[in-house]
């Protein structure tokens, strides 16, 4: 997920608002392929460039499998089915990334972007600037927002070994157990 | 009753030969080796016994041989069997505190043909486990539950958990007084107003002279005046005081710990098991998210800190990441001490003790009282209100009280609320405002807001202020969202009312104005959906509790309003419940602290069949 940050009115009331959601990492976008440290995450690709599927199942609240292996180098198709009568997400990060992210996420839970049974439509595009807040959206490349019955696919690259979980961030699910660990084999 | 405990105990002796060496003592399995078929069987003595209280020597009884009686881990859908025998000079009993079960396996004596155990007696209960989650187990004679007879229930879900954990830890909350509850009762009911026996913080000459500087003689000596015709005090939160609060059974200094590694996910089951005491509950440095309340799973929220009424439970789920020692710390809302206990990486270490919390002062809103802010008061639910006790009460001067007229409102329902439009807001349109009074509302989303409005945590002013410092949390019951739907959403078709009464100055604590069995039971058809409001008409907050059903709470969660066992009003206050009435029998319903049910605040819930052969 990333926050555009397009306007910023209002400054003393802003800062801290502001503060409080930028992004804990700055991954680079879809356009333009990470660097520094981002790279490690790994970066997203086509799905026809993967030769592996996983399946993954969301139900509430938690991850069937999890944990799931990977190697480095390989580029991975996750099909995300969600099974469960929540809102979940599939977020491959770092556990400080998936830290900052729920920050975020709690904050378009409480404004009403996001229900916690899934995303409120009539809220897309609304300008937020009058209160003198940054446009939120959920568009991260390393994320994918699964609705209750939905499936969605993400595909990534892990270029190379790091710490990775994949969590959904929405608020109290992390805490709940739902993360699992990405692991690395030779 | 004791020819049908032989029956069962026959029987079981058959199955459980093996066992029959080992009366008296406390026999669990381990849950993993749960067989499919087999009961859980065990065998408790109830016997009285000395405990060790941060090096003090005080009695109390035991179940099982321990205080707090011994963690009971099931599983649900098991069939359980469980033997007491009774070991005291007295007649005693066994309740089980939450569970779903047939009426006379419930454990309260005069109810539902449920005859208390005699000494020497042994009573064999018998259950199916019909729900998962953290209940509790304890007396419902005399003042037993006081003196140490209580444990924790864990019942593992036949289904997945919803939560996933490192570390399960069952952290049950008493007080513990060396003094018989029989004698506690009868200070109570000797004391006056004048005496005020336990209340050891009656607003003395030096408060007087400092509410009269900040809000005018005048308006000091009007309210002193009200508070006086009303027999009551306005630091009146708890009336027994002179508790030592115990974690499992320790004191602050025994300091029980439980160990974690950095990193884990740690459960913790968290019962308030007290006789008396409300407590606010909080990990400095470390936030809870909330799982489950009274036992059902709850849609996770997450807080720094929760007010624990007597009888709840809440689940909550820890994350510590650091390799430091964390102080779980529970305050009783008169903050006459606390309870402490720790969460550390290792054995013998010991965090920061928090700065305590300031004891709140009640305000005239604490009686439902604040006729400044009536607008939204609902009328029509004042039919049973009584005047009478209002003798001294000038409303002609509530134009000029000042005194927190906010105390009793609710801001944890304020989270939908529309913050675009405080963009142009200025602070001085908001004159009169407390902000100490807020204790729901989350001010970590509100960046921009000057904190020196708000007036910090050295004062509170009152029930609902815990003092909690600005940028935290504390958990309000509008934030619990039952995690399944719920399964009932017809509309109800009986309301119920049931005020909740009592003359503090002769400790006479009532239902509707009548004591236990003097007033009129109250009577539903099985299977009809039930409305309860409970309107509060005193100054204190009762924990009602009612047996063998969930109600479900009325917080404005729709169709998945939490379920709940015990509901906390506070006072001056109303809160309505909803309920499906699916369990025949005659239930207790009753206030949770002990000594306001031993007075009489209690009631027969009775659900019969339409037809009249019941």
């Amino acid at each position: 997920m990333r926050l555009n940050i397009r306007t910023l009115t209002a400054a003393s009331l802003v800062t801290g608002i502001a503060l409080l959601t930028v992004p804990g990492l700055a991954l680079a976008g879809a356009g333009e392929p990470g660097h520094g440290h981002a790279a490690a995450v790994g970066e997203p690709a086509k799905a026809s460039s993967a030769k592996r599927v996983v399946q993954v199942e969301l139900g509430d609240n938690y991850y069937k499998p999890e944990s799931i292996s990977v190697k480095a180098g390989e580029t991975v198709r996750f099909v995300l089915k969600n099974k469960g009568d929540f809102l979940h997400e599939f977020n491959i990060g770092t556990a400080t990334m998936h830290a900052a992210h729920q920050k975020e996420m709690a904050m378009m839970v409480e404004h009403g972007m996001l229900t916690p049974t899934g995303i409120n439509t009539s809220m897309n595009g609304m300008d937020h600037s009058k209160m003198g807040m940054a446009e939120m959206k959920h568009d991260d490349p390393n994320s994918v927002l699964v609705g209750p019955g939905e499936t969605k696919e993400l595909t990534w690259k892990f270029t190379k070994e790091t710490a990775l979980e994949f969590a959904c961030n929405m608020p109290g699910h992390y805490e709940s157990g739902m993360v699992g660990k990405v692991a690395f084999t030779r | 009753m004791n020819t049908a405990s032989r029956g069962l105990s026959r029987r079981d002796a058959l199955k459980l030969a093996g066992l029959a060496g080992l009366a008296g003592v406390v026999t669990l399995y381990p849950e993993r080796r749960a067989f499919a078929t087999a009961h859980q069987t065990l065998d408790l003595a109830v016997e009285r016994t000395r405990l060790t209280i941060d090096g003090a020597t005080s009695h109390g009884i035991a179940i099982g041989g321990s205080i707090p009686a011994p963690t009971l881990r099931w599983r649900e859908g098991q069939e359980v069997v469980v033997h007491v025998t009774n070991r005291l000079d007295e007649p005693t009993s066994i309740h089980w505190h939450g569970l779903l079960l047939q009426g006379v396996m419930d454990g309260a004596p005069g109810f539902n043909g449920y005859q208390p155990i005699m000494p020497g007696d042994t009573y064999t209960y018998r259950f199916q486990l019909r729900q998962a989650g953290t209940y509790w187990y304890h007396s419902h004679s005399a003042g037993q539950e006081q003196e140490g007879m209580y444990g924790a229930i864990v019942i593992q879900p036949a289904e997945r958990e919803p939560v996933r954990a490192d570390r399960d830890y069952v952290v049950v909350l008493s007080d513990h007084t060396p003094e018989r509850p029989a004698s506690v009762l009868r200070k109570l009911k000797l004391g006056s107003v004048s005496e005020g026996y336990y209340n050891r913080s009656k607003r003395t000459l030096f408060d007087f002279f400092r509410d009269a500087e900040r809000d005018g003689l005048d308006a000091t000596v009007r309210n002193r005046l009200d508070w006086g015709d009303m027999l009551m005090e306005p630091t009146d939160l708890a009336d027994v005081t002179g508790y030592s609060f115990l974690v499992n059974g320790k004191g602050p200094q025994d300091n029980w710990t439980a160990l974690f590694k950095p990193g884990e996910r740690v459960r913790l089951r968290i019962i308030n098991a007290s006789a008396m005491t409300i407590f606010d509950v909080r990990i400095p440095g470390l936030p809870m998210t909330v799982v489950a309340a009274d036992g059902q799973n709850v849609v996770p929220v997450k807080i720094d800190e929760f007010r624990f009424g007597v009888g709840e439970t809440y689940d909550v789920l820890v994350l510590p990441q650091e390799d430091k020692a964390f102080t779980i710390f529970a305050e009783p809302i008169d903050r006459t001490g606390f309870a402490r206990a720790t969460l550390a990486p290792r054995e013998g270490m010991s965090g920061d003790l928090p700065a305590r919390r300031p004891r709140t002062i009640l305000t005239m809103a604490d009686m439902g009282m604040d006729h400044g802010s009536m607008a939204g008061m609902d009328h029509g639910s004042m039919a049973g209100m009584n005047h009478g006790a209002m003798p001294g009460m000038d409303h002609s001067s509530m134009p000029g009280m000042k005194q927190g007229p906010m105390a009793g409102m609710d801001h944890g329902s304020m989270k939908g609320m529309d913050h675009s439009a405080m963009m142009g807001m200025g602070a001085g349109s908001m004159p009169g405002m407390d902000h100490s009074t807020m204790a729901g509302m989350d001010h970590g989303t509100m960046a921009g807001m000057e904190q020196g409005a708000a007036k910090g945590s050295d004062r509170a002013l009152g029930w609902a202020d815990a003092a909690t410092p600005p940028g935290t949390k504390a958990l309000s019951y509008a934030d619990l969202r039952a995690f399944s739907k719920t399964r009932d959403p017809r509309e109800p078709t009986q309301e119920i009312v049931v005020r909740l009464t009592g003359m503090m100055s002769r400790y006479i604590w009532t239902l509707n104005g009548a004591k236990f069995d003097q007033g009129t039971p109250i009577r539903v058809a099985y299977g009809d959906r039930i409305r309860i409001r409970f309107v509060n008409e005193t100054m204190m907050a009762h924990p009602m509790h009612l047996h063998g059903m969930f109600v479900e709470l009325e917080n404005g969660q729709k169709d998945r309003l939490p379920k709940k066992h015990v509901v906390l009003v506070p006072p001056g206050q109303t809160t309505s419940v909803q309920l499906t009435a699916n369990e025949p029998g005659e239930w207790p319903f009753h206030c949770h602290l002990l000594y306001h049910m031993a007075s009489g605040m209690m009631t027969r819930f009775i659900v019969e069949r339409r037809t009249a052969s019941l």
